[in-house]
């Protein structure tokens, strides 16, 4: 019944399924079409909104008055940044797990995405405080080295799953031809795992990138990224929606390019793999 | 590597069954310790007469006895209760229609299920800060009524202490349901077509099918979902402070939003970390169960 369906009902279906898409993304969209417009207008009349005139005046206010280029290359040093270093230290190891599994080895990974449904907030007194005490609050190196942290578990869990699914045989062969263990990593484990040390690369740049708890919390003004960036416009009641809209969708933008290469990434990480 | 039969000893051999031990350990005591440890000591300070700075003297339960003698944390509880019970309901009821809906084998899938998924892919500052204007009663929805001319029209939730924390929900499932959607679909997919033509055969009506057939098969996915979207409530933060700020008053304040009022704003850190230690509990309560199943089965 589902799988077969007639061809009116089809455009039915598809019609209906497009006005919801559209309803989700009105929001967005709207946010987009207000940061084109003046202050004045941006407050005026949602239908008087599309017909005034369009301008890229909010957005050279924003830059000049919040400097967006230094919040957005907080948050590209600070997203990039935790993500490659969790990478890097992650990979040995989720190989390990994901070739040379032992008894632990589930007991090992349940712990540790165990701590990644921890709420935030049960560790934040001590790492406040342990940051006032090292001068780390408000660095970037700060920030890069609790989110790599606190995403580690993430993306130890992303590679497993997707060296898990390297088939054995392959390896065996490679031992059988009397491939050594560096060789066997460089020439046949490698180009096999990429494509899922690219994946979960992408999703984590964008739980970073997004990722607010920290960042709010343990910046203020020299390492703040577009998060703190968006907060701080947010926060004054008032007439800023035009600069507001012109902020946000400055911190979208790359979510919304970025998002539309890996939803598929996006769906499998975030349910730790549960659906692929 | 594990399986190849060893027959003597070689340095290079003892280093190669050695070594998932040897690059997993530090990890796995790094992050256990910086979660665990710290919650440790969290849970320890709210057995102490800690305010402005953490002391170290035990004095027992009196934290625990001023934390459930405080009005507000019953509002934050409470405002958990309704904001977690209708985000994870309607998210859930979205979802899955949306599901249903894309499985009806729609042109540009692809395409749609990408938007549908947008809002999850942003932060849920962003979230925050749109509906706030959409919500806002003298410029979002409650405008653009007025001037199509319903005059009387009002919707301003957004303000409003009793209804402030339907709004949400409202941003929250904005951004979860497409999520919750993706589950479902992977859920549907994954139903053999054959079961499905054999109850064509018999006569089942496409309700009946869903009904009966489809969503019993879906069990586990609910319970997946459920336990996602649960643990996304608890530790809603940024949302709140992105569209509420936790007001009017604290109206719209959650136990993470409490916590953090009390150990940065009114320094009374042992009634903050006896909160967190609430909260905790809470969790490893409904996760840990979870989690543990899952990988028995999946790993």
């Amino acid at each position: 019944m589902a799988r077969k369906v007639s061809t009116r009902r089809k455009a039915i279906m598809t019609a209906i399924a497009w006005v919801i898409a559209f309803l989700i993304f009105f929001p967005i969209l709207w946010t987009i079409i207000l940061s084109f417009k003046s202050e004045g207008d941006a407050i005026k009349s949602p239908l008087q909104v599309l017909t005034s005139h369009w301008s890229f005046e909010s957005y050279f206010v924003v830059q000049e008055r919040s400097d967006y280029f230094r919040h957005f290359w907080n948050s590209v040093v600070i997203s990039l940044g935790s993500t490659l270093i969790a990478l890097v230290i992650a990979i040995p190891a989720a190989w390990a797990m994901a070739f040379v599994p032992g008894k632990r080895t589930k007991d090992v990974l349940m712990w540790m995405l165990s701590t990644k449904m921890m709420p935030a907030v049960g560790v934040l007194v001590p790492i406040y405080l342990m940051f006032r005490d090292w001068g780390l609050l408000d660095t970037r190196i700060g920030l890069v080295a609790v989110l790599c942290l606190m995403n580690l578990p993430i993306v130890i869990w992303m590679l497993y799953t997707y060296f898990k699914e390297i088939p054995n045989d392959i390896l065996e062969a490679a031992r059988m031809d009397g491939a050594t263990l560096s060789s066997e990593i460089l020439y046949v484990l490698t180009p096999m795992a990429v494509p899922g040390i690219a994946s979960t690369l992408l999703l984590n740049v964008i739980l970073a990138w997004n990722e607010a708890f920290w960042t709010l919390n343990l910046t203020a003004a020299k390492a703040a990224p577009l998060t703190a960036f968006i907060a701080a416009y947010s926060s004054p009641e008032g007439l800023f929606y035009a600069k507001l809209s012109a902020a946000s969708t400055l911190a979208i933008a790359p979510i919304l390019i970025l998002g539309w290469f890996s939803q598929k990434q996006l769906v499998r990480g975030l349910t730790f793999g549960a659906v692929k | 590597m594990a399986r190849s039969p060893i027959s003597q000893f070689s340095p290079a051999r003892w280093l190669e069954r050695r070594l998932p031990v040897i690059v997993v350990s530090p990890l796995f005591a790094l992050s256990l310790f910086f979660v665990y440890g710290f919650i440790a000591w969290t849970a320890y300070i709210s057995f102490t007469p800690s305010g402005v700075m953490p002391v170290y003297d035990f004095q027992g339960l009196a934290q625990y006895e001023r934390l459930w003698a405080t009005p507000r944390w019953y509002v934050a509880i409470k405002n958990l209760f309704i904001f977690s019970s209708l985000f994870i309901a309607i998210s859930m009821a979205i979802g899955i229609l949306l599901a249903i809906l894309l499985d009806q084998r729609v042109r540009a899938e692809g395409l749609i299920r990408t938007v549908y998924l947008y809002p999850m892919a942003l932060s849920f500052i962003v979230t925050g800060t749109v509906w706030k204007w959409m919500l806002n009663p003298g410029l979002g929805l409650q405008r653009l009524m007025r001037e199509a001319g319903f005059e009387n029209f009002t919707f301003d939730w957004l303000v409003n202490s009793h209804y402030a924390i339907y709004t949400l929900v409202i941003a929250a499932v904005w951004q979860s349901s497409g999520y919750a959607m993706a589950l479902f679909l992977a859920g549907l997919r994954s139903v053999d077509d054959e079961i499905l033509k054999a109850a064509a055969v018999d006569g089942s009506s496409p309700w009946k099918t869903y009904t009966s057939i489809v969503l019993p098969i879906l069990r586990p996915v609910f319970l997946s979902t459920v336990i996602i979207l649960a643990h996304l409530a608890i530790k809603s933060f940024d949302l709140v402070v992105a569209l509420t700020g936790g007001g009017p008053g604290y109206a719209t304040d959650m136990p993470a939003t409490f916590m953090y009022a009390f150990a940065f704003q009114r320094s009374e850190l042992g009634v903050a970390a006896a909160s967190a230690t609430m909260m905790l509990m809470t969790i490893i309560a409904i996760i840990v169960p979870y989690l543990y199943s899952e990988l028995r089965k999946t790993a």
